[in-house]
């Protein structure tokens, strides 16, 4: 792999990743204050899309036009993407989610998936079904050389943008009084609903902000591909969604730590042939062994009585656990007289069994010859992100905002 | 009156009615239904459409283990009817040339479904609900994608054709019996015969769930779904129970989707859509969750209704799905806001659902507390 093609991949899996956090970010922060999963978060980012090539193509952009005039056109499809996407996503809380607060946690889901079904199935009826185009621009397709490495400015355009509406949106959260009460919702919504603070206007304030940065997400890939199809923002949520719980569901920083993780896994996972791949498989592998069978067991032996916590008990204890896929769980197990035991026979089956899955996804890998990680497996990776990463460790890399129960 | 009271009135007065009651009138209908298409009445078109509806009765009620009994949403169930259709796919197809038999086929095919979900059920049952809901969604997805890019193994997008129709007796045991000629009533491949044979399935399977829900394994579920801290300090094993739930729902799926690629013939990644697992949550929720004839209500209102509405209204069909789905969104919506407990509730979810808020409760709770210590001051 040579330099240029290393640079050039990162800049891609920047770039994705950068688009994943605006998208992240509202769901995380609506996470944060509801403890809920808005599961219409990516079609809010498809109408954002949607929207600004509307304007574009209703204003008739194209590059025939002045410099200022195209400007202006691109300014009206950045407002319209952010005020179309700010009005959903206030009106969907009001109808869809405030009624239900409160309820068990799979109530707001189940309404959260009809709403994104409701909008995706507008977007169709109102646009069609086809894929939405914009005129290519000089801009969109404009590239500068750097070092013999040619980088498309777009590219960098969506890193800087995105990279000053985060650092807005931290401004916003840590040092302004809306900012405050938020955090203050998501803390305690009781307590800060009795220090004055109206959380119904707070929660649907973080709506609105949600939405719109998913908008500007929208707008920016319109540009960047120049098409965007009904039910991209499916696919886009989804991972949007796996990169905040990669970063650790809750926590903003996170969000955005997770995106460019995500992003990057992605694209190299993608652009480096097989061999690579397969490093990547067995890095995955060993680092799922390594959390479930030292780090897991570590957390249990703490349940341990004090006085009988020395080092060569505890090692003991933990070479049991690393044995336990190999010999009969149960009998080597009995020996041991400790409620480590009845937690730690389950939790063998369990780390077996995720094991065997992981080794079951790289076997179908690899023993498929004619497989080539391609473009067409890149959800594939995403997916299978998202899988481990709840499994093995769901409260992120960052960890949750808010710690709780899992 | 208002329309809460009369919801209230006629669901009370429904819920009057025995069970056995609607058991056997659905039954018979069901029954007599190709007997209106062999006397003329009824277009074969429509027989097709009682298949698919029956095979999504059975998906919903797969579907309802998990979601309505355990209260786990598995937002990926599609997948386990996409293994035992594969399976079925590739073990009665000129794909790698083999023709099993039919019975051997369909038992296989649920039993790899139900392995599939032991796989992935073992390590996320431990999440919570809204996360182990994304977990079955991405399951799904990665189910799809793999189907998709495993050109070889499943020829990909175009799907795999062919599929022999069943036949009840292997080939070759009604000759050694001294019969000339395969017989022709035992290949199934009528809708006619399609139709009875699902709907002989559905049934067994509607028995074996209501059997299930009020044993002791069913009440364990009921009492993980409504408070798992009590359920287990009470002595269920929650891990086993949910795991058996949902293995026993991927069992389910897996049964349909070979009497599915049996009867389509071809099955492609195109039916194994998310949307579709969608539906079959729809399904489930309309009709009302752990209600088994709720259950079987939505899937039968759900696929047979707006096919009716279609033939009516003579509409194309892309346009109409569009339709369909829109209204299956909103479907969902109201529901879930305004009558969370389905069409035909189950008694315990109907409580449940209308359950208000913990720190509501919190306060009910609060001033009891109070008022007993206010007569303790009293007496002394």
């Amino acid at each position: 792999m040579s330099l240029d093609h290393i640079v050039s991949v990162t800049i891609g899996g920047l770039t994705v990743g950068m688009i994943y956090a605006l998208i992240a970010l509202g769901y995380t922060m609506v996470y944060g204050v509801l403890k809920f999963i808005n599961f219409a978060h990516g079609e809010v980012f498809t109408i954002g899309g949607y929207v600004a090539a509307f304007t574009l193509l209703t204003l008739g952009v194209n590059d025939g036009m002045s410099a200022i005039a195209v400007a202006g056109c691109l300014l009206a499809a950045v407002v319209a993407s952010v005020l179309v996407p700010m009005a959903i996503g206030f009106l969907v809380e009001r109808i869809a989610y405030r009624p239900l607060r409160g309820r068990a946690r799979i109530i707001p889901l189940l309404s959260a998936i009809g709403v994104s079904i409701v909008m995706q199935q507008s977007i169709i009826l109102v646009f069609g079904s086809k894929p939405v185009t914009i005129p290519t621009l000089a801009l969109s397709s404009a590239s500068i050389v750097v070092g013999g490495i040619r980088i498309r400015v777009l590219a960098l355009v969506i890193i800087v943008v995105s990279a000053v509406l985060m650092a807005g949106l931290t401004y916003l959260v840590k040092s302004t009084r809306i900012g405050k009460a938020m955090r203050a919702t998501s803390q305690d919504m009781e307590a800060a609903e009795m220090m004055g603070i109206d959380t119904n206007k707070t929660i649907a304030f973080t709506f609105i902000v949600g939405s719109a940065l998913a908008g500007i997400g929208g707008f920016l890939v319109i540009m960047y591909y120049g098409s965007l199809k009904f039910d991209a923002g499916f696919l886009y949520g989804l991972k949007a969604f796996t990169a905040a719980v990669l970063g650790g569901i809750g926590n903003i920083p996170g969000a955005v730590v997770g995106a460019l993780v995500l992003g990057m896994t992605e694209t190299y996972g993608v652009s480096v042939d097989l061999g690579f791949l397969a490093w990547f498989v067995v890095a995955g592998l060993v680092l799922g062994l390594y959390v479930q069978m030292v780090r897991i067991p570590r957390r249990r032996l703490q349940h341990i009585a004090e006085d009988r916590r020395t080092p060569e008990y505890e090692r003991s204890l933990l070479n049991v656990y690393r044995l336990t896929p190999y010999h009969g769980v149960k009998t080597l197990l009995a020996e041991r007289t400790d409620a480590l035991l009845s937690v730690s026979a389950e939790h063998a089956v369990r780390l077996m069994a995720g094991n065997v899955f992981l080794a079951v996804v790289a076997a179908v890998m690899f023993v498929n010859a004619n497989v080539r990680i391609d473009t067409r497996w890149q959800p594939v990776i995403a997916f299978v992100v998202l899988m481990v990463i709840l499994m093995f460790r769901p409260s992120g890399i960052l960890g949750e905002a808010i710690t709780e129960k899992v | 009156m208002r329309l809460s009271e009369v919801t209230e009135r006629v669901s009370g007065a429904a819920a009057r009615v025995p069970r056995s009651v609607y058991a056997v009138g659905g039954l018979v209908i069901a029954i007599i239904f190709p007997l209106l298409n062999m006397a003329g009445w009824v277009e074969t078109a429509w027989l097709r459409v009682g298949v698919i509806s029956l095979l999504f009765v059975m998906l919903s009620l797969g579907l309802n283990i998990v979601m309505g009994e355990t209260g786990l949403l598995n937002l990926g169930y599609i997948a386990f009817f996409a293994f035992g259709a594969y399976t079925t796919a590739l073990l009665s197809s000129p794909k790698f040339e083999l023709r099993w038999p039919f019975l051997v086929v369909v038992v296989l095919s649920a039993l790899i479904a139900m392995v599939a979900g032991f796989v992935i059920g073992l390590p996320t049952l431990r999440l919570r609900g809204d996360y182990l809901a994304i977990v079955t969604l991405a399951f799904g997805e990665i189910v799809r994608l793999t189907i998709t890019n495993l050109q070889d193994f499943t020829n990909g997008p175009n799907g795999i054709t062919g599929i022999y129709s069943p036949r009840l007796v292997g080939e070759g045991a009604l000759e050694s019996l001294g019969s000339t000629g395969p017989a022709a009533w035992l290949v199934i491949d009528k809708p006619v015969e399609y139709y009875y044979l699902v709907l002989a399935c559905v049934a067994v399977t509607a028995v074996l769930i209501s059997n299930l829900k009020n044993s002791r394994i069913g009440r364990a579920w009921n009492a993980l779904r409504e408070d798992e801290l009590a359920a287990v300090s009470a002595g269920i094993t929650a891990s086993r129970a949910k795991l058996l739930s949902v293995v026993l729902s991927a069992g389910i799926a897996g049964f349909a989707g070979s009497l599915f690629a049996y009867y389509s013939n071809v099955i492609s990644p195109e039916s194994f859509l998310f949307m579709q697992s969608v539906i079959v949550v729809c399904m489930v929720v309309l009709g009302g969750m752990g209600s088994i004839p709720g259950v079987i209500l939505g899937a039968i209102v759900l696929q047979a209704l707006p096919q009716v509405i279609r033939q009516a209204a003579g509409a194309a069909r892309s346009e109409f799905e569009v339709y369909r789905m829109l209204i299956f969104g909103i479907i969902i919506v109201v529901m879930v806001i305004f009558r969370p407990e389905g069409l035909l509730p189950d008694t315990l979810w109907r409580r449940e659902a209308h359950e208000v808020d913990p720190r509501e409760q919190e306060k009910t709770r609060q001033s009891l507390f109070d008022l007993e210590e206010g007569e303790k001051d009293l007496e002394v």
